[in-house]
């Protein structure tokens, strides 16, 4: 019976969704402002390209169109080249909110300055690896560090698993022990996120920062074009996920996390130590937001203060659409809204690219309460 | 069985969830090795809050809990499992999204060594849970969870076992099932202390019984003499097989 009207409200989305996107492309033939908004951010991304000031959206939108000038001198099919862009883009999220799952998972705490490891992790390894005189807060001091990439990234990297040991050893663990409730904790979390965002911004500064100066240079694949350091992101991204899956199902501390998650008075009860596997938890998951905040600042070409938190109400879409606490369900999540985000480009404004996103969210929910990989409980 | 030491020594607790709502109200219970002991009582009585608290789960403000001559007052769950006592949960007793084989990993968490062997020691307790062993627990029926539930619990050996309410959502076959394994187990050498709804059933099994009112320990004596108390009767057992 739930099943049929499952499917009856499937068909019902289904079929807005094809209408939506039927209006959509016809207004866009008629060249009505939906259309002409998205020739028109793909004309002004280029040209904002220079400034370094340029918010996010036109920056990543300097992205597509490369992808968009660069078809028709080459064989590129640019359906192809924005699915393509979609499953990076995917893979990035997934890295980046593949922790914000696991620490859902296990504390039940939606931590809403989980974007804010993804900005710190890009930003300190700007911090690392720029030519510039840099200095650390409060101590008046300037000097160069200028490190390569890769040796900048990595000191980024532990510095951010290391916030993220701190936080749960002086906050978080303090607030579970207490008993705090897990809305009072989100609370504490969203006032966590804004007082990093700014701590980021008085930093380094509210200008996009690069990574790097040198220029990726493009493979093309035929069908489609992908940036060399793309495709060292996307094997990266797929070491670590495959990583995170081969802790979670093969080892013993990883499958106690998976106990954690599912009910952690009974692994306390079954001689787990729930601190310490939810510590390594808050561990790995600000690591590999720093690793996801790196890969996608870039694929983005530049990073500013703000990028995590931009990406927070895409992350949090990911993770529900996968499966609240589901490991893998952040990775199908991340994968479904990279898509989506992508391809809706090509019939919709890039203004809208996020709305879809939730767009999809809310529909999926609809059908599917549990996440595409969350599973009904049988009770009894 | 009298002369046995005595394994579990629980003095005048007062516990509660929040602060300053005491639900225990002075609990006191002597339990001997290789005992199997019930504790009955109406709904509220603290029942579950009883074994909860001596298995570290509820705070207790006030009084002690011995095991042998280790004061265990307050210490936290994974370091009791440890020292040699297993607990049941009532409700979500297993890791649904986990198979039954790793529910039982979990279970010998802190010995993995021994995960193996004892692995076949409880197989032969439980053969059913050997052939379901690659199942996920989530999708396994009440009766067959509660299998998992105390197989977990028996994986590190523990000198003391506590269950709370084994039979309590189960058909009475099931219940039936369960209270007879609760016997082998006790039979194997571990000491039981069982809390549960179904008064009569847990009185005809069991060594000796406690009887909890408004988070005191009102009376203890055998499961027999329990049974025939006309007080016991009267308020927990009904008329039916009196």
């Amino acid at each position: 019976m739930t099943n049929r009207i499952d499917r009856r409200v499937l068909l019902r989305a289904l079929i807005v969704l094809v209408v939506a996107a039927a209006a959509v492309t016809l207004l866009g033939a008629l060249g009505s402002p939906a259309a002409a908004s998205s020739t028109d951010a793909v004309a002004h991304a280029t040209v904002a390209a220079g400034d370094a000031t340029a918010g996010i959206a036109q920056a990543d939108t300097a992205v597509h169109a490369d992808a968009v000038t660069t078809e028709g001198d080459s064989g590129t099919n640019r359906y192809v080249q924005q699915l393509v862009n979609g499953i990076v883009f995917g893979l990035l999220l997934a890295l980046a909110s593949v922790g914000l799952s696991l620490i859902y998972g296990t504390t039940g705490l939606s931590n809403f300055a989980h974007g804010e490891q993804v900005s710190l992790g890009a930003l300190l390894t700007f911090f690392f690896t720029t030519q510039q005189p840099v200095s650390v807060p409060f101590i008046p001091v300037e000097f160069t560090i200028g490190w390569p990439l890769i040796p900048s990234a990595l000191a980024a990297i532990a510095l951010a698993a290391g916030s993220g040991w701190l936080q749960d050893r002086f906050l978080w663990s303090p607030l579970r022990r207490r008993r705090v409730s897990i809305v009072q904790q989100m609370i504490v979390s969203i006032g966590l996120s804004l007082a990093l965002l700014n701590f980021i911004q008085w930093w380094f500064g509210a200008e996009r920062q690069r990574l790097t100066t040198s220029i990726d240079t493009r493979i093309d694949f035929g069908l489609f074009q992908v940036g060399q350091t793309t495709l060292w992101s996307v094997l990266i991204s797929l070491l670590c996920l495959g990583g995170v899956a081969f802790f979670l199902l093969k080892t013993r501390t990883g499958r106690a996390t998976r106990a954690v998650s599912d009910n952690p008075s009974l692994a306390s009860a079954s001689g787990i130590r729930v601190e310490k596997v939810v510590r390594l938890v808050w561990i790995m998951a600000t690591g590999l937001a720093a690793v996801g905040g790196i890969l996608l600042a870039l694929y983005d070409n530049a990073a500013a203060f703000d990028v995590g938190a931009r990406l927070l109400l895409l992350m949090f879409a990911a993770v529900t659409l996968g499966g609240l606490g589901q490991a893998f369900g952040a990775l199908v999540g991340s994968l479904v809204i990279g898509i989506a985000v992508e391809m809706s480009t090509l019939w919709l404004g890039t203004d809208l690219k996020y709305a879809v996103a939730l767009g999809i969210l809310i529909l999926v929910l609809l059908v599917r309460p549990q996440g595409i990989l969350g599973r009904a409980e049988r009770v009894g | 069985m009298n002369d046995a030491p005595v394994i579990v020594h629980a003095d005048d607790l007062y516990a509660g969830y929040l602060p300053g709502v005491d639900i225990l109200n002075g609990c006191s219970m002597e339990v001997k090795e290789g005992e199997l002991i019930g504790i009955i009582g109406p709904n509220g009585a603290g029942k579950s809050t009883f074994l909860k608290s001596l298995f570290g789960l509820v705070p207790i403000r006030s009084g002690t809990v011995m095991l042998g001559d280790e004061d265990i007052t307050n210490v936290r769950a994974d370091e009791l499992v440890k020292r040699g006592i297993g607990f049941v949960p009532q409700t979500n007793n297993v890791f649904p999204s986990l198979t039954v084989l790793e529910n039982l990993e979990m279970g010998a968490y802190q010995r993995p060594k021994s995960f193996r062997s004892q692995f076949e020691r409880i197989g032969e307790l439980f053969p059913k849970l050997v052939e379901r062993k690659d199942q996920r627990a989530g999708s396994l029926s009440g009766g067959e969870r509660q299998m998992v539930a105390m197989a977990r619990a028996l994986m590190m050996d523990p000198k003391v076992l506590l269950l709370d309410e084994p039979s309590a959502g189960l058909s009475p076959d099931r219940q039936d099932e369960t209270f007879v394994r609760t016997r082998e187990i006790n039979r194997t050498g571990v000491t039981v202390i069982m809390v549960e709804q179904n008064a009569r059933r847990c009185l005809q099994i069991c060594d000796r019984g406690y009887v909890l009112d408004q988070g005191t320990t009102a009376y203890t004596a055998s499961g027999q003499e329990l049974l025939k108390d006309p007080k016991v009767i009267e308020l927990y057992l009904g008329t039916l097989g009196a």
